[in-house]
């Protein structure tokens, strides 16, 4: 296997035997869930999705899998996500094959979308890879494969010696875990990649605080020692224990 | 009697002479004299004059007179507006009683009225309403009090300098054209304390109508001087309480509530002192005018809330405790004394250092003269056109644009507004604020919220209290925009001049502890700086250079102690910075420009000197400037002569593109954004940023119309770019030189606050820094392939330039990963597999690498799956420096994306 990263996501493709460019958590419609908060901006939906064409006519992939929260709107679909949605994955359909692993921002998507697109809440397996959102336990036959979660939405934070010399800029996480904590027998070794979100405007984590956090399962079974962190273009940053800590936290 | 004051009694309507006949009116005061005939004839006017002269009355008479005389319509014939409620009140006291006599209503309204007032405006208007800004805005909502608002025929606006320097004022003088397109034309007044430039306050009134200056200078009737108060705090505190028993009444003002405060602690013992600032409560201040006015207190410690012209009876003596900063300021401040019509007005500085002496000496030699600062009005300021708009939408539903646009140009503050206002309209557009339709623009249902929100162009923000655990006290308090953009668990920023660490964030308090560690991206707050002027700087400069102390009003001590700096300067060889000269000094914390060019002019060169430098040599650098000094953290390899190479590289006309690049990514630039984007109505006072990344949701702004009214305030309230200009260009015609030095004692003085961090530009330069330390910190294994007897383990960081074996000698040595070291061990072997046979060649690979290219080989290899082929090919591109990091970062990018690491 060989991923390839595209920074102007951000996005990873993982090729097998197939080809498949995978994206987390892009939050179409959120503007609506923002205007409710106080911030009032047009529907940044356009170039959002001209983004992710772009990435997808880059990539030339067989498949785009994205790791869930495809719309935003917990518990229902809003106005702006009725309106946008269809239009958002017939585009996608016009470009490539389209499976959504569903996040728990998903709700009321089931019927936009079309058969065999919506992958199993846990999780499913394709070309030897694993998909899932990561909000819920993965489903043991995800066990013993690399797994790509979303949902955590992981940023890196670079320190130099005078200060945070880059705040919160996307990253990802590879990390082994032990699903043992869940109660679930080990197979083979299983690692999980933990990819940043597409959406622009994620406050997202700080990858240093989402190992051991009560955020997911997934988190909670992130084995620290082997850990190991990029940024969104695959730039290798440290192993996760040696990333460099904040100079002015108390030790 | 004199024949001008009978004349002046005579042309007033009888009911007003005999009412002026019973209070005993018989002297007037010169600006009465001057302005009541004049104004009486209706036309605008400005009217200067000092404080307790009895301005108002002189802008009241003529406008009883027609009141009387002319035949009123329902509704408020006269405006009077002030900025604070608590002047509305005093003002209230002071008109009710002419009010009661001449038997024409009169009320008051802001934000403190009741709803039962508020209702009896409606029912039944008074003849005279005195109101503030905001609540101007807030009754031209109201359909009802609009029709009042027609009746308009005199407006009248008191301490009108305090308004037209700002955005309220901005803000107001559409007000003023939106009265007039009720009312029609009407008589406009304005009081002003001195200023440089009254024929701009007077175009701020008045647009372009005629308007007339009458003017009584308050400079002849000063008696300022400047004493040296001692250098410590105790002396300090002695001296004040000296002058306080030397007067029945005496005014103390500070420069910050702090101060006011330690002052006011230290002199508690008196039993006969009280504080009095902003931050206290309406009660507690209350009470302490109540208390001075009635001789009960002899000292009230004060801040700028004294001020303005609150009633609190004879002041004989103020003190500044400290340089006042500015000339206008301490013109107002000591005008409060000798509350008389005749009484000249005794004022002192008591100063306290060389920067303060000198400061002090120069605003008094300019308020004795007559020089206050000039008003600079805001000029085209596009979150108040977005105010205004939206409440003429909401005013009349639906306006022509071409309407808009010419109430706008009777305003000075936006008669060249433009295609400005057209882009301000289509920027409300996609903020769902308002529609447009055929030339039209039409409300939304939003816009009514929005407005009642933002009555006041005043960033009225929610506050948060700063608690310091380690010392159970509060600290001060922040705004919420800055809380917003920068207060996290963890964060550090700066102030009161201090370093904080954030421990916890409650419903409204931030707690937070002392921090030790000074370095880092630290956001400074600092609420209540006066800024000193460029002019006053300059002054300072031309003082140090021709030392000529005798044309000052300083004491003794004042003159001694700042001559006895000078000649220690001289004898440790140092080099004074004057209005001439910039000295650039080594010091251990960075680099030193001693320039006198003012806290505005400092910030502007300091900022554009930091992007510069941070771009050039891709570090990080901190800044913090004073009045009279910038310092730059730097890292070590950069000296003075490196930022003065920069320093004398500038162009005047590049400053502004340098610093928009500088303040991008700054605290104060995000900070003001925020605050224009609530005010333009994008973002809503109380909006919710939980959840979503602030910095990113502000990209959003980029080439918008709220992102250049950001740049516009930045350069013109926060820095002072043209007098920046100024001073540049001055280098290049050499009417100005550099010089640099050691650290003298000059460029050490002075309390640094306000810091900032210029991070390099992009995020190139960051992950290089962390690469560099990643590969730095990484274990290596030395081990030597000649001998095969020796093997070391080290960081790369310690590894020499060219590594030796210390046993054979030899510098065939391999650069190992830790996990290679059992397979060297299995080398010993005589016989070898084929995998140990193939590491082998690897090693002497790796061993001849270095034995070629040294160290630069240890750190390739070290890169994160680097083996020797990839560190061949990043050897052989001989790029250096940041290039070759990057080649080392190809690399490792390659390898992630090997099956290999993948598995």
């Amino acid at each position: 296997m060989q991923p390839e990263f595209y920074a102007d996501g951000p996005a990873v493709l993982i090729e097998r035997k197939e080809r498949s460019l995978v994206i987390a958590d892009p939050h179409f419609g959120v503007e609506t869930d923002l205007h409710r908060h106080g911030l009032h901006f047009q529907s940044g939906t356009n170039s959002r999705l001209a983004r992710l064409l772009a990435v997808i006519e880059e990539a030339d992939p067989d498949y785009l899998i994205v790791l869930g929260d495809l719309k935003h709107m917990i518990p229902y679909v809003t106005y702006q996500e009725r309106i946008e949605m269809p239009e958002v994955l017939r585009k996608i359909r016009r470009e490539t094959v389209f499976r959504l692993a569903p996040g728990n921002h998903d709700t009321g998507l089931e019927h936009y979308l079309e058969k065999d697109e919506l992958l199993p809440m846990n999780g499913a397996l394709i070309d030897g890879t694993g998909y899932f959102h990561g909000h819920t336990i993965p489903d043991p036959s995800l066990l013993g494969h690399l797994i790509l979660c979303g949902h955590h939405h992981p940023v890196v934070n670079i320190y130099d010696a005078v200060g945070c010399a880059l705040r919160g800029t996307p990253g990802y996480l590879l990390a082994e875990i032990d699903p043992s904590v869940w109660g679930q027998v080990p197979a083979e070794p299983t690692r999980v990649l933990l990819v940043p979100a597409f959406y622009e405007l994620a406050g997202g984590m700080d990858i240093r605080l989402i190992p051991g956090g009560r955020i997911s399962p997934i988190a909670k079974a992130i084995l620290t020692e082997t850990a190991e962190v990029f940024l969104k273009d695959g730039t290798y940053v440290a192993p996760f224990a040696e990333l460099r800590p904040d100079p002015l936290e108390r030790v | 009697m004199t024949s001008a004051i009978q004349e002046l009694k005579d042309s007033l309507h009888p009911k007003l002479r005999a009412v002026l006949e019973k209070r005993g009116f018989d002297e007037f005061s010169e600006i009465q004299m001057r302005a009541v005939p004049e104004l009486i004839t209706g036309i605008n006017a400005i009217l200067i004059a000092p404080t307790g002269t009895g301005k108002t009355e002189s802008a009241m008479l003529p406008v009883f007179h027609h009141m009387l005389t002319d035949p009123m319509p329902e509704g408020f014939a006269a405006l009077y507006i002030t900025p604070l409620r608590s002047l509305n009140r005093d003002m209230m006291n002071r008109l009710e009683w002419w009010g009661a006599e001449l038997g024409l209503k009169i009320s008051v309204r802001h934000g403190d009225t009741t709803q039962t007032d508020r209702r009896k405006h409606a029912t039944h208007p008074p003849d005279l309403l005195i109101t503030t800004p905001e609540s101007l805005q807030a009754m031209m909502m109201g359909k009802v009090l609009r029709k009042h608002l027609a009746a308009v025929r005199y407006v009248i606006v008191d301490e009108i300098h305090e308004l037209a320097d700002g955005k309220r004022g901005a803000q107001l003088s559409v007000a003023l054209e939106r009265v007039a397109e009720l009312a029609g034309e009407f008589q406009r007044i304005g009081i002003s304390a001195t200023v440089g430039n009254p024929e701009v306050v007077g175009r701020f009134l008045c647009g372009k109508r005629p308007c007339t200056i009458v003017q009584v200078p308050v400079a002849k009737t000063l008696d300022l001087s400047v004493k040296f108060a001692g250098e410590s705090f105790g002396d300090q505190t002695k001296m004040i309480d000296k002058c306080i028993d030397a007067h029945t009444s005496t005014l103390v003002f500070t420069n910050t509530r702090s101060v006011a405060e330690a002052i006011g602690h230290a002199l508690l013992p008196r039993g006969d002192t009280d504080v009095h600032h902003g931050s206290l409560s309406r009660e507690v201040r209350v009470d302490a005018e109540d208390k001075f006015r009635a001789g009960m207190t002899r000292g009230m410690i004060c801040t700028s809330s004294m001020e303005l012209g609150i009633d609190i009876g004879q002041i004989d003596h103020v003190i500044q405790f400290n340089s006042p900063r500015e000339v206008a300021r301490l013109m107002q401040r000591t005008g409060r004394a000798g509350h008389q019509i005749h009484a000249t007005s005794k004022g002192m500085i008591l100063a306290t250092g060389f920067d303060d002496i000198l400061e002090s000496m120069v605003i008094v030699n300019k308020a004795m003269s007559n020089q206050p600062e000039n008003i600079r009005p805001h000029i085209n300021a596009a979150d108040v056109i977005a105010n205004q708009i939206a409440a003429l939408a909401v005013e009349r539903g639906e306006i022509a644009i071409e309407k808009i646009e010419q109430i706008f140009s009777r305003s000075f503050c936006f008669e060249n507004a433009g295609p400005l206002i057209r882009e301000v309209i289509a920027g409300m557009e996609k903020h769902y604020l308002i529609r447009t339709e055929d030339g039209m623009v039409i409300t939304k249902s939003r816009a009514r919220k929005y407005l009642s929100l933002n009555l006041s162009m005043i960033a009225d923000e929610k506050k948060s209290m700063i608690f310091d655990v380690v010392s159970r006290k509060p600290v001060g308090t922040l705004d919420e925009s800055f809380v917003i953009s920068w207060i996290s668990s963890g964060a550090v920023f700066v102030a009161r001049g201090r370093i904080w660490r954030v421990l916890d964030i409650d419903e409204d308090r931030i707690m937070v502890e002392p921090a030790k560690n000074a370095k880092g991206e630290l956001p400074s707050w600092e609420g209540e700086q006066i800024p000193v002027p460029f002019t006053v700087a300059t002054e300072v400069g031309r003082l140090r250079r021709l030392q000529n102390f005798n044309e000052y009003r300083a004491d003794e001590k004042s003159v001694l102690f700042a001559k006895k700096v000078l000649s220690e300067m001289k004898k440790n060889r140092s080099i004074t910075a004057t209005d001439q000269l910039i000295v650039l000094e080594d010091s251990d914390e960075g680099v030193v420009v001693n320039l006198c060019g003012g806290h505005k002019v400092n910030e502007t060169i300091g900022r554009v000197l930091s992007i510069l430098l941070s771009a050039r040599y891709g570090t990080t650098v901190g800044i913090e400037t004073n009045a009279y000094r910038i310092l730059l953290r730097l890292p070590k390899f950069l000296r003075a002569p490196d930022v003065e190479e920069v320093l004398l590289s500038l162009e005047p006309e590049h400053l502004e593109a340098i610093l928009m690049l500088a303040l991008k990514k700054t605290a104060l630039y995000k900070w003001k954004l925020v605050q224009i984007a609530k005010k333009f109505g994008a973002i809503d006072a109380d909006a919710d940023y939980e959840k979503i990344s602030m910095n990113r949701l502000l990209d959003l702004f980029d080439g918008t119309v709220i992102e250049k009214e950001a740049f516009r305030e930045l350069f013109f309230s926060s820095m002072d770019v043209e007098s920046a200009k100024n001073v540049v260009a001055m280098l290049e015609d050499h009417k100005m030189e550099t010089k640099t030095s050691r650290l003298s004692i000059i460029g050490a003085e002075g309390l640094f606050t306000g810091r900032d961090v210029v991070v390099p530009p992009g995020e190139d330069q960051a992950i290089i820094e962390s690469v560099k330390h990643r590969l730095d910190e990484q274990d290596v294994i030395l081990a030597c392939m000649h001998c095969r007897k020796w093997k070391s383990k080290t960081k790369v960081a310690r590894v020499p330039d060219q590594p030796v074996c210390p046993v054979c000698g030899a510098r065939l040595i391999a650069a190992l990963k830790p996990y290679e070291e059992p397979m060297f061990a299995a080398l010993k072997k005589k016989t070898l597999s084929t995998e140990e046979r193939e590491a082998e060649t690897r090693m002497m690979r790796n061993a001849n690498m270095v034995l070629s290219s040294g160290k630069k080989a240890v750190v390739a290899l070290a890169g994160r799956g680097v083996g020797p082929e990839a560190a061949a090919r990043i050897l052989n591109t001989f790029a250096t420096g940041d290039n070759f990091y990057r080649e080392i970062l190809k690399a490792e990018r390659k390898f992630v994306q090997t099956h290999r690491y993948w598995g």
